[in-house]
C-alpha cells in the first residue's frame, strides 16, 4: 500500500467513482435496450396482427388480402419484412413474395401467448422474429363457419439492424461518458485531494521551520479542519513539553556554567594578585587556603551534580540494613550544631529511639545531612528546628521544621529544582549553590520514597521524607 | 583615584581589592547590595565595580537608583551572567563596562584604567606636564630623562591631580578620591603628601609644577 495520503484518496475516490459508474453504465443499457427490444417486438406483434386479421376463410379456401399499403409495409426495402402462414398441419397458406423458395422457421408457440426469437439472416445481418397462432376471419356470403382446425401459425420477421445499431449506440455512449466522467473525476479529485491536504502540508511546513533554538513557535494557528485540531492540539502539547525540557536543560548548563564561574573568578584573582609580586610565606598561604576553600565548594557542587546525574540514569547501587533513625539524626546534625549554637537554634530530634528503617545508610545520610544544613542555614536567629518520626506501613516517615522561613507557596514549588534559590543573589555565595534538596528528592526517590515541602503558618518550613523498608539491594 | 567594589564573593572581593591596592587606587568594598548603595551614594567614587547577583539588592537595581541620583561614576559590571541580553540591560541601565567572570586581573586593570582616562578626558596613556612625564599603565614618573620613584599614596595624589591638570584641585576633592572609606586619615595629611610630592618632583632650575592655591587648593601645571 502506498505511503502516500493524496494517493491513496486518490485511488479511494476514483475507485468507488468507476464501480459506481459501471454498475449505473451496466444497469441503464440493460433498462434501454429492454425498452427498444420492447418497442420493436411491439411494432412486429403490431404487424403480425395486421397480417392475421388480413387472412380469410372462403369456403375450403383460405386466403391473405394484403392492401396497398400492407404490401408497402412489407416490402419496405430499407427494413425487410417477411412472413409465412401455415395451416396446423404444417402446409403453408401464405408466405411473402420476397422469401421465394426459401421458408421461414416455423417457432412454436402457445395459442394464447406470442412467441419473439432473434435470429441471424444467412447473408448475416441480424433480425427478429414473432409467432402467434390465430382463428383466420370468414367470410359471412360464403357462408364459411369458424372451427378448431382452422388455428393457423404466422411467423413474421423483420430486420433488427437498426435495433443492433441503436444498441450499439447506446453501448458506446455510455462507455464514451464514462470514461469522460472518470477523466474530469480524476482531475477534479486530485484537485480536491489537494487542496484538502493543504492544512496537512502547511501543518508540516510550520514543524519544519521549528528549530531547536526557537521552540516557542506553535502549529496552525488559524485554519486548521477540525479533523486535524486533535492532531495540532497533540502536536502543540509536545512543543510545549519539548521547550519546556530545552529550556531546563539550557537554564541547567547556564546554572552550572554560572556557579563556576564565580568561584573559577575568586581563585583566579587570588592567584594573579597574589603572584603579581614577591610576598612573605603567610601571605602565600593565606592565598592557597583560600583557594582550597573555593576548590573544596566546587567540588562538593560538581560531586552533587555527579550524584543527581546517576541517580536519574539509575547507575547509583544500594544496600540495605537496618538503620535507627535517632541515632543517624543526630549523627547527621553534629557538623551543623556548633554553627546552630553560635545562632542560638534549638534543635530537637523527637523521633523514638527504637525507630527503625531498613534502607541504605549511606544514602540516606546524605538526605538527612542535606536536609538538616539547609535548616540550619536558613533557621532564623534563636529560631527552632523540630525532628519527628512515625512509622506507617512497611515506611519510615521524617519530618524537619524549621522556623525563619519566608518562602511563598509558588516558591514551595521550585525547591527541588537545580541551582534554585529563593533569593537569587547569593548572601551564601560559593557555600551553597541550590543543589541540596534538588539531590535529596532524587535520593528519595531512588530509594522507594516520596518527598514534600510545605510551609506552614508562622514561617515553618517543613521537609517530609517517606522511606519504605527496602529489603533488596540494586 | 578611589573605586568602590560591590561582590558578594568573599575571596574574590578581597583579592581584587587587594589587587587594586596594590595597582594604587584606594578601594571600598562591600559584600552586600544595600550596603554598596549607601556607599556609591555617600562618596564620589572614580570607577564603581559591580557584580549583579547580590543579596540585600540586585546589582542592576543600584545601577538605575544610582543614576536615577544623578551619580556619574563610571561602573564596570563584573559578573558571570554572559548573555547578551545581561550585557545590553547592564548597558543600556547605564554602565560603562561590563566583564565576565572569570576574568584576568590585567585585563579588570586596564579597564579601570580606561575608565578613569574616560572620567578626566585623557585618552592618552601618557600624560606630559612640561617635563614631567606620567604613564598611566606602568605608574612611573618621569621628570626630563629622570625617573622619579614615588610611594603608592603620593603617585595616586599625583595621578589625580594630573588627570585634573590646569584645574584647581580642592583637598576634600583629593582626600576623596585618593583615601579609602575606612581609612584613619583627614584631608590635612594632602598636605603632607604634596609636601613629599614637590620634594620628589620640583627641581631647582625648572618650571615650578604643584601650584598652591591660596584657600582653594593645589594645581598641578607649568604656568603660575
Amino acid at each position: 500500500m502506498t505511503r502516500s495520503l493524496q494517493t491513496r484518496l486518490l485511488v479511494g475516490m476514483i475507485g468507488g467513482m468507476l464501480l459506481l459508474l459501471t454498475a449505473f453504465s451496466f444497469t441503464l443499457y440493460a433498462v434501454i435496450s429492454r425498452a427498444l427490444v420492447n418497442r420493436f417486438d411491439a411494432a412486429l406483434l403490431s404487424t403480425a396482427q395486421m397480417l392475421a386479421a388480413s387472412v380469410e376463410v372462403d369456403g375450403n379456401d383460405i386466403e391473405l388480402e394484403l392492401e396497398a399499403q400492407q404490401i408497402a409495409l412489407l416490402n419496405d426495402p430499407e427494413r425487410p419484412m417477411f412472413y409465412q402462414i401455415w395451416r396446423p398441419d404444417g402446409q403453408i397458406i401464405a408466405k411473402s413474395p420476397a422469401l421465394g423458395t426459401n421458408d421461414l422457421a416455423h417457432l412454436e408457440c402457445s395459442p394464447d401467448e406470442p412467441a419473439f426469437e432473434a435470429s441471424r439472416r444467412r447473408n448475416g445481418r441480424p433480425e427478429r422474429s414473432v409467432a402467434l397462432k390465430f382463428m383466420p376471419g370468414f367470410d359471412d356470403e360464403a357462408g364459411s363457419q369458424p372451427g378448431g382446425d382452422r388455428i393457423l401459425s404466422l411467423v413474421v420477421t423483420r430486420d433488427a439492424g437498426d435495433l443492433r445499431a441503436e444498441l450499439s449506440f447506446l453501448r458506446w455512449l455510455l462507455l464514451l461518458t464514462s470514461i469522460a466522467v472518470v477523466t474530469v473525476s480524476i482531475l477534479i479529485s486530485a484537485i480536491v485531494v489537494r487542496r484538502g491536504l493543504v492544512p496537512l502540508n502547511t501543518i508540516a511546513g510550520e514543524i519544519g521551520a521549528i528549530t531547536e533554538e526557537d521552540l516557542s513557535a506553535r502549529i496552525g494557528d488559524a485554519d486548521v479542519p477540525t479533523e486535524i485540531m486533535p492532531i495540532r492540539d497533540k502536536l502543540n502539547t509536545l512543543l510545549s513539553r519539548l521547550e519546556a525540557a530545552f529550556d531546563r536543560e539550557r537554564r541547567f548548563t547556564a546554572d552550572v556554567a554560572h556557579e563556576l564561574r564565580t568561584p573559577l573568578a575568586g581563585m583566579r584573582s587570588a592567584m594573579e594578585v597574589t603572584l603579581a609580586r614577591e610576598r612573605d610565606i603567610p601571605e602565600y598561604e593565606s592565598a592557597l587556603r583560600d583557594c582550597l576553600t573555593i576548590v573544596a565548594s566546587m567540588q562538593t557542587m560538581v560531586e552533587n551534580l555527579l550524584m543527581i546525574a546517576r541517580l536519574e540514569a539509575g547507575q547509583v547501587s544500594f544496600r540495605a540494613e537496618q538503620i535507627l533513625l535517632a541515632e543517624l539524626v543526630n549523627v547527621c546534625w553534629r557538623p551543623f550544631a556548633q554553627n546552630a549554637e553560635r545562632h542560638r537554634i534549638t534543635f530537637e530530634n523527637c523521633i523514638q529511639k527504637g525507630m527503625a528503617v531498613h534502607s541504605d545508610v549511606e544514602n540516606l545520610s546524605m538526605v538527612l545531612s542535606n536536609v538538616l544544613g539547609n535548616a540550619a542555614e536558613y533557621t532564623d536567629h534563636a529560631g527552632r528546628i523540630r525532628v519527628t518520626g512515625n512509622r506507617t506501613n512497611h515506611c519510615a516517615e521524617v519530618a524537619v521544621a524549621n522556623t525563619g522561613c519566608s518562602l511563598t507557596a509558588e516558591h514551595v514549588l521550585q525547591v527541588f529544582d537545580c541551582f534554585w534559590r529563593a533569593d537569587p543573589s547569593r548572601k551564601d555565595a560559593g557555600v551553597h549553590c541550590g543543589l541540596g534538596l534538588a539531590l535529596v528528592q532524587r535520593i528519595v526517590k531512588a530509594l522507594g520514597g516520596t518527598t514534600s515541602v510545605d510551609v506552614q503558618p508562622g514561617g515553618i518550613f517543613m521537609v517530609r521524607l517517606t522511606v519504605p523498608d527496602t529489603t533488596h539491594v540494586h | 583615584m578611589r573605586l568602590l567594589l560591590i561582590e558578594d564573593f568573599r575571596a574574590l572581593r578581597q583579592y581584587v581589592a587587594k589587587g587594586l591596592r596594590e595597582a594604587g587606587f584606594a578601594v571600598d568594598t562591600s559584600g552586600d547590595g544595600e550596603e554598596g548603595l549607601w556607599y556609591a551614594m555617600s562618596n564620589d567614587y572614580d570607577v564603581v565595580i559591580l557584580d549583579l547577583m547580590l543579596p540585600g539588592m540586585d546589582g542592576l537595581e543600584i545601577l538605575k537608583k544610582l543614576r536615577a541620583k544623578g551619580r556619574n561614576s563610571h561602573v564596570l559590571i563584573l559578573t558571570a551572567k554572559d548573555r547578551v541580553e545581561d550585557r545590553v540591560a547592564g548597558l543600556d541601565l547605564g554602565a560603562d563596562d561590563y566583564l565576565v567572570k572569570p576574568f584576568a586581573f590585567e585585563e579588570l586593570l586596564a579597564r579601570v584604567r580606561a575608565l578613569l582616562r574616560r572620567s578626566y578626558v585623557e585618552k592618552n596613556p601618557q600624560i606630559k606636564i612640561g617635563d614631567l612625564r606620567i604613564e598611566l599603565g606602568t605608574q612611573r614618573v618621569w621628570r626630563g630623562r629622570e625617573q622619579i620613584k614615588l610611594t603608592r599614596r603620593e603617585y595616586a595624589l599625583l595621578e589625580y591631580l594630573a588627570m585634573r591638570a590646569g584645574q584647581v584641585v580642592s583637598r576634600t576633592d583629593m582626600w576623596e578620591h585618593v583615601y579609602e572609606f575606612k581609612s584613619s586619615s583627614s584631608s590635612n595629611v594632602v598636605d603632607v603628601y604634596i609636601g613629599y610630592l614637590r620634594k620628589k618632583i620640583e627641581r631647582p632650575g625648572k618650571p615650578v609644577l604643584i601650584h598652591t592655591v591660596w584657600g582653594r587648593g593645589y594645581r598641578l601645571g607649568v604656568q603660575p
